[in-house]
């Protein structure tokens, strides 16, 4: 069954490897479920939609680069820049408008229902999204432009490969995960939305407008799976309208983990979660590594119910 | 609750209505028509490669001026795969197979296109009488007892051992081993990595390949199966990096996985060249990875039979074909367009030559097959089991945005 | 309750007990009406974790694949068991129910988002071993043929033609008949069942637990052993819906027909049917799995007939299955969240909720 074991390059040059590939999917994760963990500290809603709307973003960012011809690294560097530049300003912006539209539309009537009703309105956002999805770019895998470079920082000769895309992908998760955090614990609207997330009906008592930090909250959600659809993209290099829902999957997973509601524990999750899943695939297998992700989650929940940080989360009666 | 109540009698009026719809759908039948079915998977990703099969069927019926012997030549094209699932299901896949045993203007049907999705359909058709007919199914198991097999096999997918699955394409069996040949004899290969996506198709033609390896005297560094669904395989292309072999060789299609193993490839520096079948031996396999990354990775498909483009240099009735489907579609046939038209094409002359609509003697006729030289790839026969003696591989390569073939290889 | 309403579902069954004796019964439609039922059958039992007891599990599919499975290891040629249906079905439904236990019990504690996403978790861990465990499984081949006769006895193939109902019903029915109502007397007899059960002494402590366990725990009720009686009822039934599944493609499938996906569906033929309602949730299953796999493909069907629109994936109704599933449950969130035919307790609830709630996303159930 783990054949697979012996023929795994086991040294701690290979070891160094996955865990750096693990590090940099995990901070991709962390990103999205940022927006799972926020939106559910304010109104108590998975977002099952979330990770469509990521899938949606990426899609977005390849047409913004096709618009500009940035197709191909041969592109030149001035349009490689502009497309960049619109890509990676462009997406947050389509992506947090989608989810404050998506939030209006759909979830806001439903903030007296039970939890239930609006999980359930927020699987039919997925399924709509992901039709769109299918509309916009077909079945098929569509290739993402592959415009930066996969030149080896350690050297071309070393076993390990830290690339310009690795260190891509940390110069733009890492900042922006920092600022988030200083956003919200600094910041006036950041206290009102810990305020909210606290307990609404107090937060609306102290002259919170508790609408504004719930838009704000998916504005900010959204944008952030927009940033993570922009370097995702130019990371895996492809898009296929079924990506949300992996990559969905695993980041809802990370936000649970590290305690739905809870910021670092999101990226904590996010962290944990692409290094055992590399990890996983490195030495189980990649067929075991979805089943290990799992049992892991499980494990961990029956000694941490709340998850790894969750331990602020309140319970309600 | 006076709303409540009058809403389900609402609600229970249109559900009936819904299922009266469901009773009623399919009376009122045209006389004198024939039925070809094709069922392939039309939504979800293997979608670009049937539509050239559809094309391709298309365009036999078309050259009958759609009419034989009296009857108007219908194509009824059935889906296999869902939305929900994105590729072919075994409940829909059963489902069509009913469906064109149960309509009795069904004298063929074509498909399907995946393998597993066959194992589903052949018993039923199998126990109707209706012929089949695949143009891409090459799980050597349908038809033959060889080694690797399921068990039971080809006995289960038979009715009481009756014979009513052929193939145009040649099987895996073929594909399998001549691709291991070519890798050592023509690349030099002495170290192979193997991957596969662990599907009915991609396991089964990555075990033949690497027995055939094995025989040969190449190096097998490993056989690991990838899972489609998780949209990248850097982890586990730096392992296969560790190993330093001299050819990747990926068991699985352009849908599952195929494209982003070439882009992984490129992205962790794994230097060898890549090899995949007949599953990626489409546009949509380039288009996937995109060229730029193929000149990064040389890359080597196979596909049994012939690439349209020899067949133009060939001559006949080939080139003549890839000629009209250009005119017709505006842009060349994929490789699997060219067993749609000749799937089709067996038929409707088994079918002529029968003059009427009799399953029985239809079938009878078409597995009786000899020499047949009007289709688009040469002369060729069926065997006692349903298999084409066509029994070549050619193996292309990636130059830009088309296959380039390299050699063709007979057994 | 008016006259339609008390009797519809008995309505029903003798409409679908009565089809094949019709002159418009086809053979193939009646196959497909074969598996609305299984699905109606898994969609009851999920119901009965998630209506009842109030948890919402999001890995039903697991059972059912175990179901499957566990019939196709029991029947299939090349495994020494060669057990009949019956036996394999019994086994089924304890298998699915054992582990349904075994999974659940240790979770208990987690409340209510962290126990959907372990159940979920459950679900994909289970595939997964079914998916690479190809020496019990043989992967995604899949287990075939099971050919099992569903009843000890009786021949499979019954020669119905005697009967001469309709235009040549024996040909057609040649042997569809017969599962047909093996299956729907089991989904028949599972909705008296679940009757009884929702009038019994379990099924009134799940109405309790549901609406406030802290109450129901101080009246001595034990939430934990209720919970796990409603898993293992429903992990059960699931098994039994795997089980005819199996029975009715003859091989257990590709594993993928167990996934998330599945389980999704199933939570939304449910609460859009009506949660804890169980003519609402067949309602419901038989409408969304009928559009699904039925009229879908009518209507495609119809329309490549008719007009010729060429491949692209808008130019087909299967095409805009994901958009009219997802507006359609939107749309009733919106309008009716108690469901097409709600419960009558959980009907009120969600009306009174109108009234009472008074601060945003603080309404706990």
């Amino acid at each position: 069954m783990f054949e697979l074991f012996a023929q795994a390059d086991a040294t701690a040059a290979g070891f160094g490897q996955y865990l750096l590939l693990g590090l940099v999917l995990g901070s991709l994760y962390a990103l999205i479920a940022l927006g799972y963990t926020m939106v559910y500290g304010i109104i108590e809603l998975i977002n099952f939609a979330h990770g469509d709307l990521f899938m949606l973003g990426t899609f977005f960012a390849l047409g913004a680069a096709t618009a500009v011809g940035a197709t191909t690294a041969d592109a030149g560097t001035g349009t490689i820049v502009l497309g960049l530049a619109l890509m990676l300003v462009g997406t947050p912006l389509f992506c947090a408008g989608l989810n404050v539209a998506t939030d209006r539309a759909i979830y806001k009537p439903l903030r007296r229902s039970p939890k239930l009703t609006v999980i359930v309105s927020a699987i039919g956002v997925s399924f709509i999204f992901m039709n769109l999805g299918l509309f916009w770019r077909g079945a098929t895998p569509v290739k993402f432009p592959d415009l930066i470079p996969d030149t080896n920082l350690l050297g071309g000769a070393g076993s390990v490969r830290f690339t310009l895309k690795d260190a891509m992908v940390l110069g733009v998760t890492v900042p922006v995960m920092i600022a988030l955090t200083v956003f919200v614990k600094l910041t006036p609207l950041g206290k009102a939305m810990r305020a909210t997330a606290q307990n609404p009906t107090a937060a609306v008592l102290m002259g919170i407008n508790v609408d504004r930090v719930i838009a704000v909250t998916f504005a900010i959600g959204g944008a952030l799976a927009g940033v993570a659809s922009v370097v995702y993209g130019l990371y895996i290099k492809s898009a296929d309208y079924q990506m949300g829902f992996q990559n969905g999957l695993y980041a809802f997973t990370a936000a649970v983990l590290g305690g739905i509601g809870n910021i670092p524990g999101a990226v904590l999750g996010g962290l944990v979660i692409g290094v055992v899943g590399e990890l996983g695939k490195a030495y189980l297998g990649a067929k075991w590594s979805e089943a290990l992700i799992f049992g892991i989650l499980i494990v961990i929940l029956l000694f941490r119910p709340t998850g790894l940080l969750g331990a602020r989360t309140r319970e309600k009666v | 609750m006076g709303t409540g109540k009058l809403n389900r009698r609402k609600f229970l009026a249109g559900a009936a209505a819904g299922a009266g719809a469901f009773l009623f759908a399919g009376c009122g039948k045209k006389e004198n028509v024939l039925r070809i079915v094709s069922s392939l998977p039309r939504t979800g990703s293997a979608q670009g490669q049937t539509d050239t099969i559809v094309n391709g069927i298309r365009m036999a019926m078309d050259e009958y001026n759609n009419e034989l012997f009296g009857n108007k030549l219908v194509h009824k094209d059935m889906d296999d795969a869902t939305a929900a699932q994105g590729q072919w299901d075994a409940g829909k896949e059963a489902d069509n197979a009913r469906e064109a045993a149960a309509d009795k203007d069904v004298m063929v049907f074509i498909g399907p296109y995946n393998s597993g999705a066959s194992m589903v359909s052949q018993p039923i058709l199998s126990e109707a009488g209706l012929l089949q007919v695949s143009p891409a199914a090459t799980w050597p198991g349908l038809t033959k007892k060889v080694p690797g097999n399921q068990k039971d096999e080809p006995a289960v997918h038979r009715k009481d051992g009756k014979i009513n699955f052929c193939r145009v394409c040649p099987t895996d069996f073929v594909q399998g081993p001549l691709s291991a040949v070519f890798a050592k004899e023509v690349l030099g290969v002495k170290k192979v990595y193997i991957l596969d996506d662990k599907e009915l198709y991609g396991n089964g033609i990555a075990g033949l390949f690497k027995k055939k390896c094995e025989e040969l005297g190449v190096t097998v560094l490993g056989h690991e199966s990838i899972v489609a669904s998780q949209k990248n395989f850097k982890t586990v292309i730096a392992a296969v990096r560790g190993t330093n072999p001299d050819l990747l060789y990926f068991g699985g299609t352009s849908q599952s996985g195929g494209p982003q193993i070439a882009i992984d490839m490129k992205g962790e520096g794994l230097k060898c060249p890549l090899m995949v079948p007949d599953g990626c031996y489409e546009k949509a396999f380039i288009d996937g990875a995109g060229a730029d990354t193929f000149s990064a990775v040389p890359c080597y498909a196979t596909i049994g039979g012939y690439d349209p483009g020899q067949m133009v240099a060939a001559g006949g009735n080939g080139a003549a074909f890839v000629k009209r489907y250009k005119e017709k579609y505006g842009k060349d046939p994929e490789a699997y367009a060219v067993y749609g038209y000749e799937a089709c094409k067996v038929f409707l002359e088994g079918a002529k030559a029968v003059g009427k609509k009799d399953r029985a003697e239809i079938l009878k006729a078409v597995l009786a097959t000899k020499d047949f030289d009007k289709g688009a790839v040469g002369k060729w026969s069926f065997d006692a089991d349903g298999d084409t003696s066509l029994r070549v591989l050619t193996i292309s390569k990636i130059e830009g945005t088309n296959f380039k073939p390299q050699k063709t290889i007979t057994e | 309750m008016t006259a339609v309403g008390r009797y519809w579902v008995p309505g029903l069954f003798a409409a679908l007990f009565a089809y094949p004796f019709l002159p418009v019964a086809e053979a193939n439609r009646g196959e497909q009406f074969t598996i609305l039922f299984v699905y109606a059958l898994l969609a009851l039992a999920l119901n009965v974790v998630i209506g009842y007891a109030g948890l919402l599990h999001l890995g039903i599919a697991a059972f059912f694949g175990i179901g499957a499975y566990t019939v196709g290891i029991l029947t299939v040629p090349f495994f020494p068991f060669q057990q009949s249906f019956l036996v394999a079905a019994l086994a089924a439904v304890l298998v699915s129910a054992l582990v349904g236990i075994a999974a659940t019990a240790p979770t208990l504690r987690l409340r209510g988002d962290y126990f959907a996403l372990v159940t979920l978790g459950f679900g994909l861990i289970t595939l997964y071993a079914i998916r690479n465990l190809d020496a019990i499984t043989e992967g995604t081949k899949g287990l075939n043929p099971i050919a099992a006769g569903p009843l000890p006895g009786v021949k499979e193939n019954v020669d119905l033609s005697a009967l001469k109902v309709g235009d040549d019903w024996g040909a057609r029915w040649y042997k569809y008949p017969y599962l047909y109502f093996v299956i729907l007397s089991a989904l028949g007899g599972v909705m008296l069942l679940l009757r009884n059960l929702e009038r019994s002494r379990l099924g009134r402590a799940w109405v309790a637990l549901r609406e406030d366990e802290l109450a129901a725990t101080c009246m001595g009720l034990n939430p934990a052993r209720l919970k796990l009686a409603a898993v293992a009822v429903g992990a059960g039934l699931a098994g039994l819906a795997g089980a005819f599944y199996a029975l009715a493609l003859r091989t257990t499938g590709n594993p993928q027909a167990y996934d998330f996906t599945l389980s999704m569906i199933m939570v939304c033929c449910v609460i859009l049917g009506g949660l804890g309602n169980r003519p609402g949730v067949l309602l419901g299953t038989l409408l969304l799995m009928g559009f699904d796999r039925i009229a879908t493909n009518l209507l495609d069907n119809w329309l490549q007939e008719e007009f010729d629109l060429g491949g692209g994936a808008y130019t087909k109704v299967s095409g805009w299955k994901l958009i009219i599933f997802g507006t359609v449950l939107i749309v009733m969130m919106r309008f009716r969240p108690e469901g097409l035919l709600p419960e009558a307790r959980h009907a009120r609830e969600l009306r009174e909720s109108d009234d009472q709630a008074v601060d945003s996303g603080q309404k706990e159930k």
